[in-house]
């Protein structure tokens, strides 16, 4: 992948080609993270997944790739379990990923995630749009997009729901509050996408078995300049409780009517 | 210098983060300054609701990207030093904020619900929900300045007091820097048809419901009470009984009804996650330890069979 900077020369040509990279986190499946009866978190039944808002952000770059040619890229950072998650990423349509794999790099914090990134990118991919989910499904800090922008010093729109790109521009409709911006930012630039950017396909059989024939280049922790310290440090992690009073009633006819009184003294009833 | 400074887009936000900002800023034995977009008199304000100090940051020209600012927020920063750094976490400056963050390598708490002053340490500790909103996530800033998203709403607005804006307090930064990124336009947000969110009675279906049919005993009630009927992802993305746009919690959608009913709904936490914001929440559920019963104001023990066919005879008759 020799490639003479981040803005290939078929943009200046005008041709639609894009190099596209889609980062992705592997993470905890929330869906399995039971409650125990002391109120604690429980973790021992967990599986781990593409973090679902990497899915809808993945297909989006494949589709664009679609559209435009080129290439998608998919990148992570992980520790070596996520590899599972580099398969999963392989048979959405990308065509090679790249793997930063340590121990470590499970517990990593966004400006740590951002830098490890950074880093892995400069160095092994070439790019003109770098697409990442608006945030991770495990800590959704909503950080290591701009994080990147910022260490990649490219121009960043968040919370896209549509992008279009042409002529070395890529056209961002993002989400504000109350209405959408239409921004236009040249490339290469970063964008993180909402869920409605694009809806995620379920790879077959036949995806799974080419996801194994696509290249997979690993990066080590030793092949990184540096690791920055954390900037986080999380003190404790406990199960969230919503807290109400339950009054109960059972379901003998009088105590029916004793409940819709009840929702009725709370004005719920029109 | 030190201080805790405050960024919010407008008004509203920014007297949230003024009453917050407050409180930490005396912890701190520290100023309390607010920054304000283009608009000088919302500055002004900001010292007569506690500010001790205001800075308006002004386009050259018409309004833009917020970027236009990031180099010059990260100078301040740097030649003032402050403590503490609170910013209103709308769609823009949660860009923004990791985006100063990052130029800073400053550590960012991001949607923080809860500041904690640690006297000892003078840190803060903040708590934001992780998981999907199951888990509360505790960290610190293991930088200077520590840094904050906070949503919109979390926090009391701080009142104006009398006779607090003296001549001089607010302060002028002007945009240094044009922005890579042009907005071409803004355009009005299309409604998403039927959506629940938007219902302020949701009957939801659970797992108690033997069959697909008997959803109608669902419908019955919501139509006595105008309700919309949503459902639990076992019934929506798992039997799809219902569609997926009706799944409520963590891989569905998030409402925040005055009234929910959950039809033998157990309560699991990603489920719970999605009605956390609800006025009232009841349950009828024939297992009296099912966790949803832990998390309503109102719950009927008892077989929804056997229950809702009573409830909406009962509702017609008051309604």
């Amino acid at each position: 992948m020799q490639r003479p900077s981040a803005l290939g020369p078929y943009q200046k040509q005008g041709i639609p080609m894009l190099d596209i990279i889609v980062c992705f986190k592997w993470v905890v499946d929330e869906a399995f993270i039971r409650r125990t009866s002391s109120g604690d978190l429980d973790f021992s039944s967990v599986d781990y997944k593409i973090s679902e808002y990497d899915r809808n952000a993945i297909e989006a770059a494949v589709r664009l790739r679609e559209e435009c040619g080129g290439s998608v890229t998919a990148v992570t950072v992980g520790p070596p379990e996520a590899a599972k998650g580099v398969k999963d990423a392989l048979s959405r349509g990308p065509d090679r990923a790249v793997f930063a794999e340590d121990p470590l790099f499970g517990g990593l914090d966004p400006s740590q995630t951002a830098a490890v990134l950074g880093q892995v990118i400069s160095s092994k991919t070439p790019f003109n749009l770098i697409i990442c989910g608006e945030g991770s499904g495990d800590v959704y800090s909503q950080q290591t997009g701009p994080r990147l922008a910022e260490f990649l010093g490219i121009p960043c729109a968040a919370y896209v729901q549509k992008l279009t790109v042409k002529e070395g521009r890529v056209t961002a409709e993002r989400k504000v509050e109350g209405f959408i911006e239409v921004d236009s930012l040249p490339l290469p630039a970063l964008v993180t996408v909402l869920p409605d950017i694009a809806t995620p396909r379920i790879p077959g059989v036949k995806d799974t078995l080419m996801a194994s024939k696509k290249a997979v280049i690993k990066v080590g922790k030793n092949e990184l300049t540096a690791v920055p310290p954390p900037l986080l440090k999380t003190k404790s992690v406990r199960a969230a409780r919503v807290e109400r009073e339950c009054e109960k009633f059972t379901a003998e006819v009088e105590d029916i009517k004793r409940f819709v009184a009840a929702l009725q003294k709370r004005g719920v009833l029109k | 210098m030190a201080g805790v400074w405050v960024l919010g887009e407008n008004r509203e936000q920014l007297f949230e983060l003024l009453s917050i900002g407050r409180s930490l800023a005396d912890r701190y034995g520290t100023t309390l300054v607010a920054f304000a977009f283009q608009d000088a008199q919302a500055a002004r304000d900001c010292i007569a609701h506690g500010a001790d100090r205001a800075v308006v940051l002004k386009y050259q020209g018409q309004e833009g990207p917020l970027d236009v600012f990031l180099p010059a927020i990260v100078e301040e920063v740097k030649g003032k030093d402050p403590d503490m750094l609170l910013i209103a976490s709308t769609y823009k400056l949660k860009e923004l904020a990791a985006r100063i963050a990052e130029r800073l390598k400053a550590g960012l708490c991001s949607d923080c619900i809860r500041l904690v002053f640690n006297e000892g340490e003078k840190s803060v500790e903040m708590e934001r929900l992780m998981y999907g909103g199951s888990a509360i996530q505790r960290v610190i800033c293991l930088s200077r300045p520590a840094m904050a998203t906070i949503p919109p709403g979390t926090f009391e607005k701080a009142e104006a007091g009398s006779g607090r804006v003296k001549e001089g307090d607010v302060d002028e930064i002007v945009q240094t820097h044009e922005s890579a990124v042009t907005i071409l336009e803004r355009k009005v947000r299309e409604r998403e048809s039927k959506d629940i969110r938007e219902a302020r009675t949701v009957i939801c279906v659970g797992r108690g419901f033997e069959k697909k049919e008997d959803i109608k005993l669902a419908e019955e009630l919501a139509t006595v009470l105008r309700g919309e009927i949503a459902g639990t992802r076992p019934v929506t993305e798992e039997m799809h009984w219902l569609p997926e746009s009706r799944c409520i919690g963590l891989s569905g959608i998030q409402v925040r009804p005055d009234l929910y009913i959950g039809l033998g709904v157990s309560g699991q936490i990603q489920h719970v996650t999605g009605l956390r914001d609800a006025k009232v929440i009841c349950a009828v559920n024939r297992d009296a330890n099912a966790p949803i019963f832990g998390v309503s104001d109102l719950g009927i023990v008892g077989d929804l069979y056997d229950v809702v066919p009573k409830l909406v005879d009962e509702l017609k008759k008051g309604l």
